[in-house]
């Protein structure tokens, strides 16, 4: 997948979403279902209203800042199923901050500047600390960081949902919920009048991904992650221990699934409650990575049309009676066509459209 | 890694296990807690029962993985078949009267269809040279929609209605003999094929030309292809092998031992696929210590019910979480297995 140039990378991207958005029209329509009015419902319910358009620029922040911290691991050589369970971790970290602090600082916009600050800073080391569990196993102890980061995203949600259902309910409360966060912690709704979107958390997102791209592309720090992944015995010899880099990728990668936690409690939900219910975010933002081409900056683009994809996926769950499902599975055949960059170079050979660079 | 520095992991490994013996023994003896009601025959007969889809998904991805081909999609692939069985075990009487016939017909065609899709799956990793990894959460990811997605259309709702599951097989004369009789003889048919099953992989990976073929393919592709044996041919059958038996593996879950298909969370798999390829790491990539290693998670599995039993109490939701834990000391533990050194490498023949 990285034998690749950026024009062909392009339009394998291009390929593979055409391809999995065209079978998915065909299951619709094998399934009994109106494909012309799944699309044109899923282009509405993306685009079609201010409300839809403020929608899927939240689903959009979302899956930008998962969608980098997948490219800093699979960029590096490190596969990071783990951004869910660490988003998790990051979120609870910054709803236990919030609830906790709140009580003994001031209130106003000053105390709800701070309780967020501090609300992400605790996200961040939560979501690092968390993936740099699978980190050390993978570096001392050769386990495969796959299977160990399924795993945790696992106990994640069953010790947040056990610790928010039992100690953290209100008294009464019948849904495993928190307490609301305080009304002046939030993000100011500033463009769009969305109780759950703020351009603070899409600026939040594209901050990140340029820092993350400065970092990667300009930093030593970056550089030797980077040569890592592509060439560990050339970053060896340049005096990187290959141990030390796993474990950094992954925290740095877990900083920044934190940090999506944080923005999700905070602009979002604005309490917090048991994870299985949440979306999953940090599996979606494997396909936009992959779509990405693990490039930090391709990330917001393809970050974009997944935003685009399930704004319009959950607006047919209301309207049709065609399952929302469907788009999930939409997504995994986008990763299986992303993974298989040969089948459009040889479909490319085939029917003259280039593909004979290499 | 040497191997002095795998002598010391072995020591290790063994150290650290002993602890935990030591550690549990004291434990018992200071809190008077009735640890040894938890070996009766009734435990073990829940953990065979509980470990059958694991141990059937691990022998099948085992066989893929020494062929040469790392199938980490056994968890897509088991909710397909899970699905598949619960689906048409209903349709043939569009959930009347669902009869054992229908059942047997369910995990059948979870078997066939699931050999179907891992077919594209072959095709895509072994021909397309797809990233074996990321076509396999692909795997995931479509099953986690799309199954599902299916049982909407079939049902109306993510999960099937409850259907009956398959009767239990009581063998004349051996049912009769004591411990053994009631775990084997006196249990689903399921459970029976599949401790069969595992004896039979492992006498064809280590006593058969195919299984030799099988090995040479994921560890020298090449001495083999000079042998005058199809490389690919050989991954192509392990791969289809791993998806009939992970397609039953998911059958059994759905209608061998469950009552039907649930499709909420992360479906009724619930990360059964994944335990299934540590099962198969934790026993060194042979098909009996796969199996052992099955048993001991569908053991973790139980843990909630004897708990109760034995009266001690811990929240559910924590219990659950045990076989993931374990998974995550097994690797850590035994993470250093040698994987088949050719694994993930598409192979082409020089011609």
């Amino acid at each position: 997948m990285l034998r690749a140039t950026v024009l062909e990378r392009f339009a394998i991207a291009v390929a593979a979403t055409a391809m999995a958005l065209a079978l998915g029209a065909v299951i619709v329509a094998a399934s009994g279902y109106d494909a012309v009015e799944f699309v044109s419902s899923l282009v509405y319910g993306a685009f079609g209203s201010r409300a839809n358009v403020a929608f899927t620029l939240r689903q959009s922040t979302m899956l930008i800042l998962a969608g980098v911290a997948v490219a800093v691991a699979f960029r590096s050589g490190v596969f990071n199923i783990g951004v869910q369970g660490q988003f998790v971790v990051g979120g609870f970290a910054t709803a236990v901050t919030i609830l906790f602090l709140a009580p003994v600082l001031p209130t106003g916009a000053v105390g709800g500047a701070l309780l967020v600050v501090l609300g992400v800073v605790a996200a961040m080391v939560a979501g690092g600390a968390y993936a740099a569990l699978p980190g050390l196993m993978k570096a001392y102890a050769d386990a495969n960081e796959v299977i160990t980061t399924i795993m945790l995203n696992f106990i994640a949600s069953g010790v947040v949902f056990f610790v928010v259902d039992r100690y953290l309910r209100p008294a009464g409360a019948s849904a495993p919920n928190t307490e609301q966060f305080p009304d002046y912690v939030q993000f100011p709704s500033l463009v769009f009048d969305s109780a759950s979107f703020s351009v603070i958390g899409l600026g939040v997102a594209l901050a990140t991904v340029v820092v993350v791209y400065v970092v990667m592309a300009r930093t030593r720090f970056g550089y030797d992650l980077v040569t890592s992944g592509h060439q560990e015995p050339a970053a060896a010899y340049s005096g990187v221990d290959p141990k030390q880099t796993v474990v950094a990728t992954m925290t740095f990668s877990g900083m920044v699934a934190g940090l999506t936690g944080a923005v999700f409690a905070i602009m979002i939900l604005g309490y917090y409650s048991d994870p299985s219910t949440f979306p999953r975010f940090g599996f979606d933002a494997i396909a936009v990575s992959l779509l990405a081409a693990n490039n930090p900056l391709g990330v917001v683009p393809a970050g974009l049309l997944f935003g685009g994809l399930d704004a319009g996926g959950q607006y047919i769950g209301f309207t049709l009676d065609v399952p929302p499902e469907l788009v999930d599975g939409v997504v995994g055949l986008v990763v299986l066509f992303v993974a298989t960059p040969e089948l459009f170079r040889m479909a490319g050979k085939r029917t003259g459209l280039g593909g004979d660079d290499r | 890694m040497s191997v002095a520095d795998r002598a010391a992991r072995n020591r290790l490994a063994l150290g650290v296990f002993a602890a935990l013996v030591v550690v549990l023994g004291i434990l018992t003896a200071a809190l008077d807690l009735p640890l040894v009601e938890l070996f009766t025959v009734g435990t073990f007969e829940r953990a065979l029962q509980a470990a059958t889809p694991i141990a059937l998904a691990a022998i099948g991805g085992l066989y893929a993985e020494k062929s040469g081909v790392f199938n980490i999609g056994l968890e897509g692939f088991m909710i397909f078949g899970a699905l598949t069985a619960a689906a048409a075990a209903w349709f043939p009487s569009e959930g009347a009267a669902v009869t054992q016939a229908h059942l047997w017909f369910g995990i059948v065609a979870a078997t066939v269809v699931c050999t179907l899709l891992t077919a594209i799956f072959a095709v895509l990793t072994i021909r397309y040279e797809a990233d074996q990894i990321v076509a396999g959460l692909a795997v995931w990811f479509i099953g986690l929609g799309f199954g599902p997605f299916t049982a909407t259309v079939v049902w109306g709702g993510v999960s099937s209605p409850s259907l009956p599951n398959i009767d239990d097989l009581a063998v004349p004369v051996l049912a009769d003999i004591p411990v053994v009789g009631r775990l084997l003889f006196d249990a689903s048919p399921l459970v029976l094929f599949t401790v069969v099953l595992a004896v039979v992989a492992w006498v064809v990976l280590y006593r058969t030309r195919y299984g030799y073929w099988v090995q040479a393919a994921g560890e020298n592709p090449e001495a083999l292809d000079t042998a005058g044996v199809d490389v690919n041919r050989v991954r192509y059958a392990a791969v289809l092998l791993s998806g009939a038996l992970v397609g039953l593996a998911g059958g059994v879950l759905s209608v061998g031992i469950g009552s039907g298909f649930t499709g909420t969370g992360v479906t009724m798999v619930d990360g059964r696929g994944w335990i299934a390829i540590v099962a198969y790491l934790f026993g060194n990539y042979n098909p009996l210590g796969a199996f052992g290693a099955s048993l001991l998670f569908g053991a973790m599995d139980m843990l909630q019910v004897q708990f109760q039993t034995i009266g001690i109490s811990l929240p559910g939701s924590i219990v659950g979480l045990f076989p993931y834990v374990a998974v995550l000391v097994v690797l850590a533990l035994v993470g250093y297995t040698r994987t088949p050194s050719a694994v993930g490498e598409p192979y082409d023949t020089e011609e």
